[in-house]
């Protein structure tokens, strides 16, 4: 028989160097950049054509998300049915996506049907109509989810966390009202259109078991579509951050409060965001992390707390999300304090810097596993025109940043002041 | 195609194995064979609460998470009506982490009671997040027991009343584990990279020297036939009025499930689907419909959701969406309309089955149902669903004394 088994840790392997397999990229015949990521095992693809065509592009409220949302709402030759119809006919999976930034079309199928998946594509994204009949069903639609959206409590302090943020006049920032949902019409949409949804603002990535004839097809679908030079863009005023720094609206009828805290910071582009990074985890950013160790498995004030660190193109930010029960939110505020200032002040062991370098590790090897996480992470660091040497850079912070950089961080990035503090729910 | 190996050991684990070489990491699913529908009805939650404690120390491992994370992995578990499933994927190299600490609260949980005091509130917060705290949060904990009358699938995952937790102690806790939580009564999955010979070397090593229990047997109360169409009316402070409709369908194991799956998909999958299109497209009585199939154990339910457009009657509502069922029934589906959704079908299988994670649950989910095989035939078996089928189908289930409705009546004034 077996020895009696002493169950102990088995030995710790220190994760595999992380290693990214590069873009091929090249251009189409209209000067479209392309990237392509080969990966994965079954015949099946990822296409994301991307547009710097998000919210910040916008001159007034909803108008990138309705423009992005009414792409596949009838174009030239198809109507919005016989569009929804034919995707799903041929297995095809669009997602629509309008972010601050960017926004964009991704679409998912089996390689066979790539020559159906690019006529579509190039229907949607180059020849909407903008139907007024759909609008106007769009329109209530939004209206009525913005409504539901909205007796949320997480959705109520996030919207003020952006606007306190970034400001009331600044697309990143400024709140959906409910009358914006009258004033969009198709004129409108169809000039945004026109200015952003145009070969040079555009980028194509591709990852999968890529299909032979991709690049050919591309350009016959998409080479051949042409910029409107003459279109200029609008500009968008300035960001302008909120003076109040503790924010609480009052909604009745709750039972647990909404708490975000943060503030504004750097984005991917500085050479500190990677030590930030680390930073955020250690804080909020996994399970074992000071907050959720505290808050949740510690007092049970909470289902769940987090914090976040986040790139946009013109800032970056940070935040700290949670609900709480009413009657803990007070003391759930004050622990969150006190676990910022304990990183400002006191080293991290050298046992829990083993544990969030090997997490982080773990998970950038996660970040890169099979072809969509693939296109993703690529898309991420591209976003900010950067490339893998970020994530080789992350990797490297993630290995080597000491207790006493994480202390600098905190003091430099943290300021209790800088920070903001939106409450909702019940007094 | 997925390739796997099966064994057992000695004990009744059952271990399953597909390599994928293709990623650098292993995915490890560990279903146990117990959900809500083996709790007593006096103690609703109970199975949830302790998915939750299975993360808060072992006979030897004080903490779970920390080395887990230590060797790179990440973690999470859910409990259904059938059962508790917990899951994790880590660089391959440090697998072994994984059989330690899976093994290790397969063998004896460290039944602490501030942990237990804990994670009650935790639950509770848990609770109130998702049911209380929501618009239409709570229709879930009315829909069951207005279905079920008897069957424990008239409770809720999180319990069918949250003071049911408050009340459970210790001692609940440690009969709940003993006479659940052991290697005859789970399913072991590794996926990704690893090979056959060192998955079966290692849970031979960690899993092998657990002994087997005797497992609490299982005699549910069956749901007698539902003999009268159900409606509750439910008034809130809600933006907009929403219907929500339930018919008894089969167990996830009947002859009739993959064309109930293929029925709702032509109901409402995706934008094209017939609710969509006639409901929401045409007639705009609806901001949003769906409706889905709940694959469980023991026979189940189809649930429809909808929320209405402002001003338009539900009386109305409930009617037009009876008639694009019926519809479904008198009018010859087009073959393309079949295609359609075989195709979609299709394609959403290989998707789901690229992830390492997804392909780890499902062969549990398989085998548990006694079939691992089927995790490569549900494109065939969907495929082959007739359209005489679907009449039939139709037919039996979609019965208005099957039938149960919420109207969810918003109380808002209109402007």
């Amino acid at each position: 028989m077996m020895n009696k088994l002493q169950r102990k840790q088995p030995p710790v392997y220190p994760v595999e160097k992380v290693v990214i397999p590069e873009a091929k990229s090249f251009r189409l015949k209209n000067a479209t950049p392309v990237f392509m990521i080969e990966a994965g095992t079954e015949d099946i693809m990822r296409i994301e054509f991307v547009f710097r065509a998000g919210q910040v592009k916008e001159y007034m409220p909803l108008l990138a998300s309705t423009c992005n949302m009414m792409l596949s709402e009838g174009s030239q030759n198809y109507s919005s049915e016989e569009l929804n119809r034919l995707l799903d006919y041929y297995g095809v999976f669009l997602n629509q996506t309008s972010e601050k930034d960017c926004a964009g079309i991704v679409l998912f199928f089996l390689n066979k049907h790539i020559e159906k998946v690019l006529e579509l594509s190039r229907e949607i994204m180059f020849r909407p109509v903008f139907p007024e009949t759909e609008l106007n069903s769009l329109m209530k639609k939004r209206l009525s989810w913005y409504l539901v959206n909205r007796e949320k409590v997480q959705n109520l302090a996030m919207d003020q966390f952006f606007e306190s943020l970034f400001g009331k006049n600044h697309p990143y920032g400024y709140q959906i009202r409910e009358q914006d949902f009258e004033n969009i019409t198709p004129s409108l949409l169809s000039d945004f259109h026109t200015k952003y949804y145009t070969p040079k603002n555009m980028a194509v990535i591709i990852s999968g078991k890529i299909h032979g004839r991709t690049a050919e097809l591309l350009n016959s679908h998409i080479g051949n579509i042409s910029s409107n030079e003459n279109s200029k863009e609008t500009s968008v005023n300035l960001i302008k951050e909120e003076k109040l720094k503790k924010v609480h609206i009052n909604k009745s009828g709750t039972v647990q409060n909404a708490i975000r805290i943060g503030s504004a910071t750097i984005n991917k582009r500085h050479p500190d965001y990677p030590g930030l990074k680390v930073l955020d985890s250690i804080l909020g950013g996994y399970f074992s992390s000071r907050l959720m160790k505290n808050i949740r498995e510690e007092k049970g004030y909470t289902y769940g707390i987090s914090s976040s660190l986040s790139s946009l193109d013109l800032a970056g930010y940070k935040v700290i999300s949670t609900e709480v029960g009413q009657k803990n939110c007070l003391k759930a505020i004050d622990e969150i304090y006190k676990e910022i200032k304990l990183l400002q002040n006191v080293a991290v062991n050298k046992e829990e810097m083993a544990v969030v370098r090997n997490y982080m590790s773990g998970e950038m090897v996660r970040m890169f596993d099979g072809p969509f996480a693939l296109a993703e992470s690529f898309r991420s660091a591209w976003e900010f025109g950067l490339d893998n040497s970020y994530y080789y850079r992350l990797a490297e912070k993630i290995k080597s940043i000491d207790p006493d950089e994480i202390i600098e961080l905190a003091r430099t990035y943290y300021n209790i002041d800088d920070l903001y503090e939106i409450t909702v729910g019940t007094v | 195609m997925i390739n796997y190996k099966k064994f057992t050991l000695e004990n009744g684990l059952r271990v399953l194995v597909h390599e994928d070489k293709s990623t650098p990491l292993i995915a490890m699913n560990i279903l146990y064979d117990v959900g809500s529908r083996d709790e007593d009805q006096k103690m609703t939650g109970l199975a949830h609460l302790f998915e939750h404690l299975m993360f808060g120390g072992s006979l030897n491992i004080p903490d779970y998470d920390t080395p887990l994370q230590l060797v790179g992995g990440e973690n999470n578990a859910f409990t259904s009506n059938d059962i508790t499933n917990y899951y994790l994927t880590i660089p391959s190299e440090n697998i072994e982490t994984g059989f330690w600490l899976e093994s290790d609260r397969m063998l004896q949980l460290d039944f602490s009671q501030k942990n237990l005091d804990t994670q009650r509130n935790v639950v509770t917060e848990e609770f109130n997040q998702r049911y209380v705290n929501q618009p239409y949060g709570d229709v879930t904990l009315k829909l069951r027991p207005l279905a079920y009358k008897v069957h424990p699938y008239r409770w809720p995952t999180i319990g069918m009343d949250i003071e049911h937790i408050k009340d459970i102690d210790l001692e609940q806790v440690k009969r709940f584990f003993f006479s659940h939580y052991a290697p005859n009564n789970a399913i072991l999955a590794l996926t990704g990279n690893i090979g056959y010979d060192l998955a079966f070397k290692l849970s031979r090593k960690w899993f092998g020297p657990i002994e087997k229990k005797v497992i609490l047997s299982r005699n549910l109360p069956v749901e007698p036939q539902q003999t009268e169409a159900r409606t509750l009316t439910i008034e809130r402070d809600v933006p907009s009025t929403a219907l929500y409709k339930v018919w008894h369908v089969c167990s996830r194991n009947s002859k009739d499930f993959y064309t109930l799956d293929l029925i709702t998909d032509l109901l409402a999958g995706g934008e094209s689907g017939r609710l969509y299109t006639k409901l929401v497209r045409e007639k705009k009585l609806f901001s949003e419909i769906n409706a889905y199939l709940t694959a469980d154990i023991d026979p189940g339910l189809i649930i429809l959701q909808g929320k209405l457009m402002k001003g338009i009657d539900i009386q109305y509502a409930d009617e037009s969406v009876n008639e694009v069922i019926n519809d479904l029934q008198r009018e010859k589906i087009i073959k393309v309309e079949m295609e359609k959704v075989k195709n979609k079908f299709e394609a959403s299988t290989v998707f789901s089955n690229t992830s390492i994670l997804n392909k780890a649950a499902n062969l549990s989910f398989c085998e548990l149902l006694g079939n691992p095989g089927l995790i490569n035939n549900e494109i065939d078996l969907y495929r082959r669903v007739s359209h005489r089928m679907v009449i039939e189908t139709l037919e039996k289930y979609f019965i208005p004394t099957n039938c149960s409705t919420i109207n969810y009546i918003s109380t808002r004034h209109e402007k």
